[in-house]
C-alpha cells in the first residue's frame, strides 16, 4: 500500500471518527481566559513568569499547562504510562520547563498538541527533551552580555556624570546650594538632553544621596488648595518613590 | 526663652495628655508652632487634625527645624509617620514591647537624623518640653553640625528689607576665593557681623567641599574671611535675608509656656 498523502488523510480522518476526542486532558485546563489579572499573575508567578499584558497571561498559562500536563488518548489509558511521566499529572508540580526560558519560549508554543497523533507519551517525551527549553537558559536572556561588575561600573559612571552635569550648570547647582527643591521631572528632561540615561529610581537615590530636596509636582501646575494640600504624598517613603507625583508645590496651611 | 527663626519650617510631635489616651503620639508639619498646638487643641473646626481632634489637650514635646523648605519637611514627616514603609528607614525595627511610644518615635527620629536624604540639611532638634526629654542612644548621636537644643521657639514673619540692602551695596565686590566679581545673585557673605568675607556662591562651596569631594552641598566650613566654623544652611538663611535667628531673644521669660496659654 503507498503511503500517499491521501491515504494518511484518511488513515487520520478514520482515527479520528474512531474515538471522537483523540487527546483528553488528564486534569482539564482551567478558564484561563475567563480569569480576572490578579488571578492570572498569581498562577505565573507560581512558574517564576513576572505579570504581562492578560492576552499574554493566558496564552502563557496555556502553554505551560500543556507543558505540564500529560495528554492521553482514550485508548492509551489502559496502558500503564511510563513512570517518568506520572509527575506530570501533578498539577503543582515544579514546571519542566525552566520558568525563564518560557517567557522566552513563546515560538514553540504552537508546535505542540494540535497535530498529535495518538501516541502522546512520545509527545510528551518530545516536549520534555526539548534541548531548547531545557538548557539554553543563560544565553539570551542576560541582554546585552553586561556583567554585573560591569553594570555596577556603568552605573557609577553615570552618577558620576549627572554630578558633573549639576555642577557645570552654575544656575542649577546655585540653586541646589540654596536648598531649592528641584523639579524631577526637569531634571530628568535635561539629563536625557545632555545624554545621561539613568533610572528615575536610581537618580532618586543619587539625589537622597547628597540631600538633594527635590519635587515630584510638575512645573506650572496650579497648586491645589490649601486644605487638600495637607494630605499627605511624598515621595520619600514607599518604594515607588516619586511615582505618585502628589507632591505639592505651594505651602500648606502647616 | 523664646527663639525666634524666620521661613520656618518645622516637623513636631505631639503628646497626648488626656487620660483616656495617654501617651499617644501625634506628628506633624507646621510653619508656625504656636498656632498649630492651640488648633490641634481646639478641635477640629478650628483647624486641628482628626486624629487629634476631641482627644486633647496635646503638647508639643519635640520639634525638628531649620529645614530649607516645606518639600524637605513634608517629606521627613511623612517619613517619621510611617517608618517601616519608608524606603529610607528600612533598617529601622519595629515598636518593642517594652518600648513607649515616645520612645519609639524617637529612636525613630534619632536614625532619620542619620541618613540621608536628611543627614547633610541643616536641622535642629528642639525639646519644646524638658520633661520628655529622651537622650540619644549612643550608637544613633546625629551627625555633629545637627545640635541638641531646648526651650520654645517662635515663627517670625520675614522682614523684606532684602532688595533696600541690594541697592545699597551697589558698589562692585570681589569673591575673595576667586578674585572675580561678585553679583547679588551668586553672592555669599559671612553671618559674623565683624566679618568681611564675600565670595561666590560656588567658590565657596568647593572650597568646602575639598574634604568631601563626593557631596554637592556642604555641611559645613571654615569661613575663608573670619576662619570661623560656619554652617553651609547658616550661610544660606544669611544670603535669604533671614538671620535674626541667632540673636536669641534673651527676653528670660519666667513667664508660662506659650503652650499653656493655648491650651483650651
Amino acid at each position: 500500500m503507498h503511503l500517499e498523502y491521501k491515504s494518511i488523510l484518511e488513515l487520520l480522518v478514520a482515527r479520528k471518527k474512531k474515538n471522537q476526542v483523540p487527546l483528553v486532558p488528564i486534569t482539564p485546563m482551567p478558564g484561563f481566559s475567563d480569569m480576572d489579572t490578579p488571578d492570572l499573575k498569581k498562577r505565573l508567578d507560581r512558574f517564576g513568569v513576572r505579570p504581562l499584558p492578560k492576552k499574554q497571561m493566558v496564552l502563557k498559562l496555556k502553554e505551560i499547562h500543556q507543558y505540564t500536563h500529560q495528554l492521553m488518548t482514550s485508548e492509551s489509558e489502559e496502558e500503564t504510562s511510563p513512570p517518568a511521566l506520572l509527575s506530570f499529572k501533578q498539577p503543582t508540580a515544579p514546571p519542566p520547563v525552566s520558568p525563564r526560558k518560557l517567557q522566552f519560549g513563546s515560538e514553540d508554543h504552537d508546535v505542540l498538541p494540535a497535530s498529535q497523533d495518538s501516541n502522546t507519551s512520545s509527545t510528551c517525551n518530545l516536549s520534555r527533551s526539548n534541548p531548547e527549553l531545557c538548557d539554553s537558559d543563560d544565553d539570551g536572556s542576560d541582554g546585552e552580555g553586561i556583567t554585573a561588575s560591569q553594570a555596577a561600573m556603568l552605573e557609577k559612571d553615570k552618577l558620576l556624570a549627572v554630578r558633573s552635569f549639576i555642577q557645570s550648570d552654575p544656575v542649577l547647582y546655585g540653586r541646589v546650594l540654596q536648598y531649592q527643591p528641584l523639579s524631577l521631572s526637569e531634571l530628568k528632561a535635561r539629563l536625557r538632553t545632555a545624554g545621561i540615561r539613568l533610572g528615575t529610581a536610581k537618580l532618586l537615590d543619587f539625589l537622597d544621596s547628597q540631600c538633594i530636596t527635590f519635587t515630584t509636582a510638575k512645573p506650572g501646575h496650579p497648586a491645589r488648595s490649601r486644605r487638600k494640600a495637607r494630605t499627605r504624598a511624598p515621595a520619600a517613603g514607599p518604594g515607588r518613590a516619586g511615582g505618585r507625583g502628589k507632591k505639592r508645590m505651594a505651602k500648606p496651611a502647616d | 526663652m523664646v527663639v525666634e527663626v524666620e521661613s520656618f519650617f518645622g516637623v513636631y510631635m505631639l503628646y497626648c495628655t488626656n487620660p483616656k489616651f495617654k501617651g499617644r503620639i501625634y506628628i506633624g508639619f507646621t510653619v508656625n508652632p504656636e498656632r498649630r498646638i492651640g488648633q490641634h487643641n481646639a478641635g477640629r473646626h478650628k483647624g486641628g487634625a482628626k486624629r487629634t481632634s476631641g482627644r486633647g489637650p496635646w503638647e508639643m514635646v519635640l520639634i525638628i527645624h531649620g529645614f530649607p523648605s516645606d518639600i524637605a519637611a513634608l517629606r521627613f514627616e511623612w517619613a517619621w509617620q510611617h517608618p517601616h514603609i519608608s524606603r529610607r528607614l528600612s533598617h529601622v525595627a519595629r515598636r518593642t514591647r517594652k518600648e513607649s511610644s515616645l520612645q519609639f518615635h524617637w529612636r525613630v527620629v534619632s536614625n532619620m537624623l542619620r541618613v540621608a536624604p536628611w543627614s547633610r540639611l541643616p536641622l535642629t532638634v528642639r525639646w519644646l518640653r524638658q520633661e520628655y526629654r529622651l537622650d540619644f542612644e549612643p550608637g544613633l548621636q546625629p551627625p555633629l553640625h545637627i545640635p541638641l537644643t531646648f526651650g520654645c521657639v517662635r515663627a517670625k514673619k520675614k522682614q523684606q528689607q532684602l532688595e533696600d540692602k541690594e541697592q545699597e551695596e551697589s558698589w562692585v565686590e570681589q569673591c575673595l576665593l576667586c578674585r572675580e566679581m561678585v553679583k547679588a545673585a551668586d553672592r555669599l557673605s559671612c553671618f559674623h557681623p565683624s566679618c568681611m568675607m564675600v565670595c561666590h556662591l560656588i567658590c565657596l562651596a568647593k572650597h568646602f567641599l575639598k574634604s568631601e569631594p563626593t557631596h554637592l552641598i556642604p555641611v559645613e566650613g571654615d569661613c575663608p574671611g573670619c576662619r570661623r566654623s560656619v554652617l553651609w544652611g547658616n550661610l544660606i538663611r544669611h544670603r535669604n535675608g533671614c538671620y535674626g535667628d541667632l540673636e536669641e531673644i534673651t527676653s528670660y521669660s519666667s513667664q508660662s509656656h506659650w503652650a499653656d496659654e493655648l491650651q483650651i
